[in-house]
């Protein structure tokens, strides 16, 4: 019985096949904008996490905090308290801190020969290497004794290497840095590896050079911008951050006057901001389902006026209202159903096409798919019970006489 | 006894205006008797057909089909016994346009729950084989003429082989050869022992049964055995 229903419901719809293809388009679109969405939203996300994580793990920042200005003092950041010498007192008294190096940088012109480049120059101790993952590719990187003597060397990225020396070598070559206003000349010691483009800004193009000869020489402060810490293991990260706190809040006497961000946390939340994103994004395309929905009604309660007849002759024959009932909502379903299948097709074509723009790997999940392709059925029988209900409780003598 | 109808009343209310379209009609057909149900248009009959075909039912009175009084069963009920027990021939033919004859048929036996498409097919077959239609099956109906579509109503009028036949007008839609071929066969399934009941106004159709029950103003005016 539900095969031949199911029949009279594929015949049906292949007697008007624009018809039924243009009620089925709201589901199609619909359910291919959901998925193609939620994929962007996935693929987007590992897209960002994987590239955190390239950056180095279980990196903690420690930063100033605002001190907040009652009526009369203004609010500032407190940047006058973060010294070398309090980088050292973290790493004796956190044990869940294996490494620890300051954020000093600054910016200036390189100048090599006739070659130029304005760019980033980061003040660094040898243990960034290992806080980040980066090591050089050739030469060496900056030493305990360059760092200590605060010795006039530099490390170039790979990519700066190539702006400021295209033909020659540039170890043992002097770059002239030009920075607040006046000149310095640094001997090149080494050259990073590549590691490709991160999340913040090209690392590429970036010069590395003793954080003392920057605090000593060139911004003349004893004062750091923050900290970056690496815990001793991805485990103790929690605990590394925690013992951050409670040791900053004793030692500077507040715990307004520093934050502590791990790496994790900043996972997490962009984990949870492109969730929710594309869960509303998602939401959004879940209206056009229910538009569509409202399509297939309106064509099945124009089915049901036009085949009034047919109706009231099955019922002659001998149909039940249920034999109705279900032969209208299995139409419907087919529908629905059928721009399921079709939508998620064109979800998948949207998901690889928008995966290859953005240069994210193609994440169609099967949840989204079984999630759009069961709302759509939903939205079938749900749109389909009332024109259903509607031929089935149709009079066989008035159906009948129906013109 | 397979058909009593008992002092049977149908009233209709359009809003404030009440319509008697019967008012109390009774009579009896027997098991393998040949009726007409003959009235001008207004007298009734097509309201008596519907009751008699299980369509409709009576706001008054009894109709007994078979010692059952279905004049209170549920709606689901009447379903299975037009099903069953009644098989129709409109003067509109009534086929599924979508589908061909041979699916026609079938529509039938889908709702009387004989299973397997297969045997459903076969029977079908057979039926129209009966009525002159084998080389016809996967025609659809407006690929074949009038009377060939009655044809294919009949065969699908005794596809459940019903305890009645019931005609309405089955010729109005015919020219008066082709109408004469259909009351043949109508006579010929009477011979086999199927009992017709064909409502019509024409009195020259009704003198080809064997009996003809007048109706006028919702009454029964005259109920005669002819021949």
């Amino acid at each position: 019985m539900i095969l031949e229903i199911l029949r009279m419901a594929f015949d049906s719809l292949t007697v008007n096949k624009l018809r039924s293809f243009l009620s089925m388009l709201g589901i199609i679109i619909g359910v291919g904008a959901v998925i193609a969405i939620v994929s962007v939203g996935s693929g987007a996300r590992s897209q960002v996490t994987s590239q955190i994580s390239q950056l180095g793990s279980n990196l903690i920042t420690i930063s100033p905090g605002i001190r907040r200005g009652t009526s009369g003092r203004i609010s500032f950041t407190a940047t006058d308290l973060f010294t070398m010498e309090l980088a050292a007192q973290i790493r004796q008294n956190c044990p869940s801190v294996g490494r620890i190096m300051p954020n000093v940088q600054t910016s200036g012109l390189l100048i090599a020969g006739s070659n130029n480049y304005q760019t980033q120059v980061v003040g660094v101790t040898p243990v960034y290497q290992q806080i980040y993952n980066f090591y050089p590719a050739r030469g060496q990187f900056i030493t305990e004794e360059h760092e200590a003597n605060a010795i006039n060397v530099m490390v170039l990225g790979s990519g700066l290497a190539q702006e400021l020396f295209p033909e020659t070598d540039p170890l043992g070559q002097t770059v002239k840095l030009f920075a607040r206003n006046r000149n310095y000349l640094f001997v090149v010691v080494g050259v990073m590896e590549e590691k490709g483009t991160g999340a913040w800004g090209n690392i590429e193009n970036q010069a590395f050079i003793p954080a003392s000869v920057i605090m000593k020489k060139i911004n003349n402060r004893k004062y750091v911008n923050g900290y970056t810490a690496q815990a001793v293991s991805a485990a103790a990260a929690k605990a590394a951050v925690g013992e951050i706190e409670y040791f900053l809040t004793r030692y500077l006497g507040s715990a307004d006057r520093f934050r502590v961000t791990s790496q994790e946390q900043l996972l997490e939340t962009i984990t949870q901001v492109t969730g929710t994103l594309s869960l509303m994004l998602g939401g959004i395309a879940g209206i056009s389902l229910l538009v569509g929905g409202i399509g297939i009604m309106n064509i099945m309660l124009v089915s049901v006026t036009e085949r009034t007849r047919e109706i009231g002759i099955r019922k002659a024959l001998g149909a039940k209202s249920r034999h109705i009932m279900a032969q209208f909502i299995i139409e419907a379903l087919t529908m629905s159903g059928l721009g399921g299948l079709l939508g998620i097709g064109l979800g998948w074509v949207g998901a690889v096409g928008v995966a290859r723009i953005g240069g994210w790997p193609l994440v169609v999940t099967h949840t989204s798919i079984l999630v759009a392709f069961s709302f759509s059925l939903l939205v079938g029988v749900f749109f389909g019970i009332y024109p259903a209900r509607k031929a089935s409780k149709l009079d066989p003598v008035i159906a009948l006489s129906y013109e | 006894m397979l058909i009593q109808v008992v002092n049977l009343q149908k009233i209709y209310r359009m809003g404030p205006v009440q319509v008697e379209a019967l008012k109390g009609v009774s009579f009896q057909i027997e098991a393998g008797e040949f009726v007409a149900i003959i009235g001008p248009s207004g007298s009734g009959k097509s309201t008596l057909m519907h009751i008699l075909g299980c369509l409709d039912q009576p706001t008054g009175g009894h109709y007994y089909l078979e010692g059952q009084d279905v004049s209170t069963v549920s709606d689901n009920e009447l379903a299975e016994i037009r099903n069953k027990k009644i098989g129709f021939v409109f003067q509109q033919f009534n086929l599924l346009p979508k589908a061909n004859i041979l699916q026609n048929v079938c529509v039938p036996l889908i709702y009387g729950g004989v299973r397997g498409r297969r045997r459903q097919l076969k029977l079908a077959e057979e039926a129209l084989r009966q009525v002159g239609l084998g080389d016809r099956l996967h025609h659809r109906p407006n690929e074949i003429s009038g009377g060939q579509k009655q044809r294919v109503a009949i065969a699908r009028a005794l596809i459940n082989n019903p305890s009645l036949i019931l005609a309405d007008e089955p010729t109005g839609n015919l020219d008066s050869k082709t109408g004469q071929e259909i009351l043949g066969i109508f006579r010929h399934l009477n011979e086999e022992g199927h009992t017709i009941v064909i409502v019509t106004h024409d009195p020259e159709i009704a003198k080809q049964a064997r009996r003809v029950i007048q109706i006028r103003d919702g009454l029964v005016q005259k109920d005669e055995v002819i021949a």
